[in-house]
C-alpha cells in the first residue's frame, strides 16, 4: 500500500485539544451580551384544536418582550425533513408537548414565569395513543391526509404459495419500544442578525436542511439565512430534526436582538424525536435442511404526531426485514402511521435494529424447530457473492457478512467457553 | 436560579438550633444537598430558606460510645463506606453506603439526609433498620431519641419537628462473629434508585442461627424489618434448603406487603433473586463477618 | 434578597463574591466565573457532566449550592493543565480516542483524576467504579478506560523514575 499521509493512520481529532481542556464552545457556553431568553409553551394535552391564546396578562410582566403564536409565522408554517407537516407554532395540537407559544424575555426566570400565565383554550379531540386505533377507518384524522403516512412494499416471488406448502413455518409477533437518544448535550441555539443576514448557531446534525426549513417558515430567501453548527454534544440521529431553529429565527428577525434558547433535559425528552416503536408480524418458511424459502412481514411503525424521518425509517425497515439472509420469496408491507404519541424519527440504525430483533428471533426459533444450531441455521442462509437480496440486488462484489458471522462465533466461543457444545 | 431567600451557614449546633427555633417561616436544615437541590430546581420544595449544617464539625464523627456505635448525621456515604470502624464492625452498613448513587453522590450525600428525606428506597436506611438504629434529635430546648422505625412515617415523611436537627444515629455493636450483608437491585449498577434492597444480619451458635434481623427496602412506604423472614432463620441450621425456605418466605412476605399494587408481580419474583443471592453468599463466604 | 458572601479557591485562585444563595456551584462557575468547561447535562445528579473536584472529592456541581463551597477549594477542567502543558489524563484521552462529542470529557477527566491522585495503579474495576457516576453517550467507555490506563501507567513510570 502506498504511504498516505492520512489514510491508514491514527489521526488526532482536530477539536480534541479544546475538548480535553474544556475550551470548546457548545451552545450553552456562548456568551452573547444582550441576549434574550426564549421559552416555549408546550401543550399538556395530546390532541386538540387551539381555540384561543390569551397573553394579555403576560405581556404586562416587566421583562417580557414578546409572545409569539402561530399567527406570527411569516412564511409557511410547516417544516420537516421529508414531509413538511410540523408547524413551528401550532393551532392544532397533535401530541403532549406540541409548541403553542414562544416567549421572549430578558431572562430565564421571567420567561418561565410568563409561560405559566399564558391561557390557552382547547377544543379537545379524542387522542390516539396506539397504531391500531389510528388505523381504524373511523379513527379521527390527526393530519388532513389521514393517519397512514406511507406504505412501503417489497414483493418477490410468491411468498403466500410457498408458505402454504413449506415443511417448517414459524409465525410470531414482535413489538419494540420507543427509545430516547439522550445525547448528553440537550438541544440549544443562539441567533442574531449580522449584516442583514439571520445567523443561527445551533446544536444540530443537519445545518443545510435546517437552513431550508428556517427560510421556509420565516418566508426568507435562502441567502438571508445562515446556519452554523456549534460544537455538538451528541446527536445519534435525534439532532437531524428541527428543534430550536425556527423559534430562534422568528424571535431574532422580529425583535432584532440576539436570542438564546437551551432545552432542559425534560424538554428534550418531551419535544424531540425518538426511535420508532415497531409492531411486527413475521412469518418465515424453511425446508428441512434449514434453507429459508419465504418470509411474509408486516411492519407498523408509530411515527407519532409528525413524520420526521418516519417514511425513510419504514423503507429501511422493509429493506432490512430479511436480515443478512437470502430469501427467494418475499412479501413485506411497512406502514408508517401517525398517532398522538411523541414524534419518532431517525436514531442509530434507522429501523434496522427493530427488524434485526424480529428476524434473528425467527432464525433462532427455526433452528430450534429444525434441531440445528442457531449458528448453522445462519450459515446456511447468509448472503454471499452471487446472492440476490429481497429487493433484487445481486451481490456481485465483497460480501463480508459470512466472515463477520464466523469471527463473531469464534469470539463468542472465546468469551463463553462451552457455548453450543451440544450442537454446533 | 433556585428560589432561596434565606441561607444560613452556622458553625455550631447551638446557632443552627437557634435559627430553627426563632425562624418565623419554615427553614430546612441542609446536609449534603443531593436531594434538596434537585427538588428545589423542580420547584418541589416549599421553604423560606435553608440552614446549611456542613460547617458544624461535631456532626461529622463516627465513634464508639459504650456498647454503641454513633454516626454523626453529617457523615457522608463515602466516609461511612471507607471508615475502618464501620467496615470491621458493621460491614453491611459500609456496603449499603457504598451502593448509594454514584461516587459524586456518595461524596456529598449524608446519612442524616438519607433519613430525613425518607425515601422508600433509601439504601442506608434499610441497613440501619436492620440494625435497629435510634435517631437522636436536638432542639434548643431538649434532646430526644426515637427509634428509626418510629421516626419514619410514610414515603417522604418523618416525625422530625421543624425546630429539630438529627445529630446522631446510634445502634448496638453487633456480636463479634455475626455476619451481615446488604444487597440492592437497581436498573443499573451506578446511580440507580433501588427497585428493592435487603439487609441481613445473623449469628450462629452451636450450628444454629440464634439471632437474625432482616430489613427490606422499597417494598413499602419506608424500609422495615420483616419478622416473618427473621423467624424463618431463627433456630435453623444454615443449609441450602434453608436458603430455599427463606426465598419462598421472601416471596410471600413481599406479596403480603404489596398486595395488589402493580409492582407486586415484578417484586415478588425479583425478591427471590436477591434473597437467594444474599443468604447463600453469606452462608458460603468467610467475609462480612463482624470483628 | 440577602446575598451570601462566598469565599473559595477555584483552580488555585482565591475568589470572593457576593452571590444569590439560590445559585448552584455550577451556575457560579459557568455564568459568573465563565468557566464553561463544566457542563450541565441533566441538572439532577444523573450524568456527571458537571463534575468538579471539591476539597479533593468529586461532586456534581449541579447538586451543590454555591454557599456550600464556602471556604473550600474547587478544581475544574480548566485548572488541571499546568503551565500550558496538558495533564497526563488529557493527553491520554486524546491518544486513546476517548473523546468524541467531548461533552462528558471534562467530568470524566476529573473523575479519573481523583482516582489517580490516590491510586496510580488502579485495576479496571477501580477505573470503572471511579467513572460510574459519569455518563458518556458516545464512546461506550472502552476507550475512556483505556485512556485512564495509559495515563496511570505513565504516572507510575514517572513516579518510578522520580524514586530512582
Ligand atoms: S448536570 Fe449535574 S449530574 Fe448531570
Ligand atoms: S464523548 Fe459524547 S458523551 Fe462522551
Amino acid at each position: 500500500m502506498p504511504d498516505y499521509s492520512t489514510i491508514g493512520k491514527s489521526i488526532q481529532r482536530i477539536d480534541g485539544i479544546d475538548k480535553v481542556l474544556g475550551k470548546s464552545q457548545y451552545i450553552a457556553d456562548i456568551d452573547l451580551p444582550g441576549t434574550l431568553c426564549l421559552k416555549v409553551l408546550r401543550s399538556d394535552v395530546a390532541h386538540a384544536l387551539v381555540k384561543k391564546i390569551d397573553v394579555s396578562e403576560v405581556e404586562r410582566i416587566p421583562g417580557v418582550v414578546r409572545i409569539f403564536t402561530h399567527v406570527d409565522i411569516p412564511g409557511i408554517n410547516g417544516y420537516g425533513i421529508i414531509v413538511k407537516d410540523q408547524p413551528a407554532l401550532t393551532d392544532k395540537v397533535r401530541f403532549k408537548g406540541d409548541a403553542i407559544a414562544l416567549v421572549a424575555a430578558e431572562n430565564e426566570e421571567i420567561a418561565k414565569r410568563a409561560l405559566k400565565l399564558i391561557k390557552v383554550d382547547f377544543e379537545k379531540l379524542p387522542p390516539i395513543y396506539d397504531v391500531w386505533t389510528a388505523l381504524k377507518e373511523d379513527a379521527p384524522a390527526i393530519h388532513s391526509r389521514g393517519n397512514i403516512l406511507t406504505v412501503s412494499k417489497i414483493k418477490k416471488g410468491d411468498a403466500e404459495a410457498v408458505l402454504n406448502q413449506a415443511e417448517v413455518v414459524v409465525s410470531r409477533s414482535y413489538t419494540t419500544q420507543r427509545v430516547e437518544h439522550c445525547y448528553i448535550e440537550t438541544e440549544g441555539g443562539v441567533a442574531y442578525i449580522e449584516n442583514g443576514i439571520l445567523v443561527i448557531k445551533v446544536s444540530t446534525q443537519n445545518p443545510h436542511y435546517d437552513r431550508r426549513d428556517v427560510a421556509r417558515v420565516l418566508g426568507l430567501p435562502m441567502n438571508k439565512v445562515r446556519v452554523i453548527q456549534a460544537t455538538t454534544g451528541g446527536g445519534f440521529g435525534g439532532k437531524l430534526d428541527i428543534s430550536v431553529q425556527c423559534f430562534l429565527g422568528l424571535a431574532a428577525i422580529k425583535l432584532g436582538r440576539p436570542v438564546r434558547m437551551v432545552y432542559d433535559r425534560q424538554e428534550s425528552f418531551v419535544a424531540t424525536g425518538k426511535r420508532h416503536p415497531f409492531f411486527i408480524d413475521y412469518t418465515t418458511a424453511a425446508n428441512k435442511e434449514g434453507k429459508l424459502l419465504a418470509v411474509k412481514v408486516k411492519i407498523v411503525g408509530d411515527t407519532g404526531a409528525y413524520a420526521s424521518y418516519g417514511p425513510a425509517t419504514l423503507v429501511r425497515a422493509a429493506v432490512h426485514a430479511t436480515g443478512p439472509y437470502e430469501v427467494l420469496n418475499v412479501d413485506i408491507d411497512a406502514l408508517c402511521v401517525y398517532t398522538n404519541n411523541p414524534i419518532s424519527g431517525a436514531m442509530r440504525g434507522f429501523g434496522t435494529p427493530q427488524m434485526a430483533f424480529a428476524c434473528e428471533s425467527q432464525m433462532d426459533l427455526l433452528a430450534e424447530a429444525l434441531g440445528i444450531s442457531p449458528v448453522e441455521m445462519r450459515r446456511r442462509n447468509i448472503l454471499q457473492q452471487g446472492s440476490i437480496t429481497a429487493t433484487g440486488q445481486k451481490m456481485n462484489k465483497s460480501v463480508g457478512i459470512g466472515k463477520t458471522l464466523e469471527a463473531a462465533w469464534e469470539k463468542a466461543l472465546q468469551v463463553m467457553p462451552g457455548l453450543g457444545d451440544e450442537r454446533r | 436560579m433556585l428560589d432561596c431567600k434565606l441561607y444560613f451557614q452556622p458553625e455550631s449546633l447551638t446557632v443552627a438550633l437557634d435559627l430553627l427555633a426563632k425562624a418565623e417561616k419554615r427553614l430546612l436544615p441542609l446536609a449534603g444537598g443531593t436531594d434538596i437541590v434537585p427538588a428545589m430546581s423542580k420547584n418541589k420544595l416549599n421553604v423560606a430558606g435553608l440552614v446549611d449544617l456542613s460547617k458544624i464539625q461535631e456532626l461529622h464523627q463516627i465513634k464508639i460510645e459504650g456498647n454503641e456505635i454513633s454516626l454523626g448525621s453529617l457523615c457522608t456515604f463515602q466516609e461511612i463506606e471507607t471508615s475502618h470502624l464501620i467496615r470491621t464492625k458493621v460491614p453491611l452498613l459500609a456496603d449499603a453506603a457504598g451502593l448509594v448513587g454514584s461516587p459524586q453522590i456518595r461524596n456529598a450525600g449524608t446519612v442524616g439526609g438519607n433519613i430525613a428525606n425518607a425515601s422508600p428506597a433509601a439504601d442506608t436506611v434499610t441497613a440501619l433498620i436492620a440494625l435497629d438504629a435510634d435517631v437522636r434529635l436536638r432542639s434548643t430546648a431538649y434532646a430526644r431519641t426515637m427509634s428509626l422505625k418510629e421516626l419514619l412515617c410514610g414515603a417522604g415523611k418523618t416525625r422530625i419537628l421543624p425546630q429539630e436537627i438529627i445529630t446522631e444515629i446510634t445502634f448496638k455493636i453487633l456480636q463479634p462473629g455475626s455476619k451481615g450483608g446488604f444487597i440492592k437491585l437497581g436498573r443499573r449498577k451506578a446511580l440507580a434508585i433501588a427497585r428493592m434492597n435487603m439487609a441481613l444480619i445473623f449469628s450462629v451458635t452451636e450450628g444454629r442461627i440464634n439471632f437474625a434481623r432482616v430489613g427490606l427496602g422499597a417494598v413499602g412506604p419506608n424500609p422495615c424489618r420483616s419478622n416473618a423472614l427473621e423467624n424463618t432463620l431463627i433456630g435453623q441450621e444454615p443449609s441450602d434448603s434453608l436458603v430455599e425456605d427463606f426465598v419462598m418466605e421472601a416471596e410471600r412476605e413481599v406479596a403480603r406487603m404489596l398486595g395488589s399494587r402493580p409492582s407486586a408481580a415484578y417484586k415478588c419474583e425479583a425478591v427471590k433473586g436477591i434473597a437467594r443471592d444474599i443468604l447463600s453468599s453469606l452462608f458460603s463466604s468467610s467475609e462480612m463477618v463482624v470483628e | 434578597m440577602a446575598e451570601f458572601h462566598l469565599e473559595m479557591k477555584v483552580n488555585g485562585k482565591p475568589i470572593v463574591l457576593d452571590v444569590d444563595p439560590g445559585l448552584r456551584l455550577l451556575d457560579v462557575l459557568r455564568d459568573i466565573l465563565h468557566l464553561t468547561g463544566t457542563k450541565e447535562g441533566c441538572g439532577e445528579g444523573e450524568c456527571g457532566a458537571c463534575s468538579v473536584i471539591l476539597n479533593g472529592k468529586l461532586v456534581d456541581s449541579c447538586l451543590v449550592l454555591a454557599p456550600q463551597a464556602n471556604g473550600q477549594e474547587v478544581i475544574t477542567i480548566e485548572g488541571i493543565a499546568q503551565n500550558g502543558e496538558l495533564d497526563s489524563l488529557q493527553k491520554a484521552f486524546l491518544e486513546a480516542g476517548a473523546v468524541q462529542c467531548g461533552y462528558c470529557t471534562p467530568g470524566m477527566i476529573l473523575a479519573a483524576k481523583v482516582l489517580l491522585d490516590h491510586n496510580s495503579t488502579p485495576s479496571r474495576l477501580e477505573i470503572s467504579k471511579s467513572i460510574s457516576g459519569n455518563i458518556c453517550r458516545c464512546t461506550g467507555y472502552t476507550k475512556i478506560i483505556q485512556a485512564v490506563e495509559i495515563a496511570a501507567s505513565r504516572i507510575a513510570t514517572k513516579e518510578g523514575a522520580d524514586h530512582a
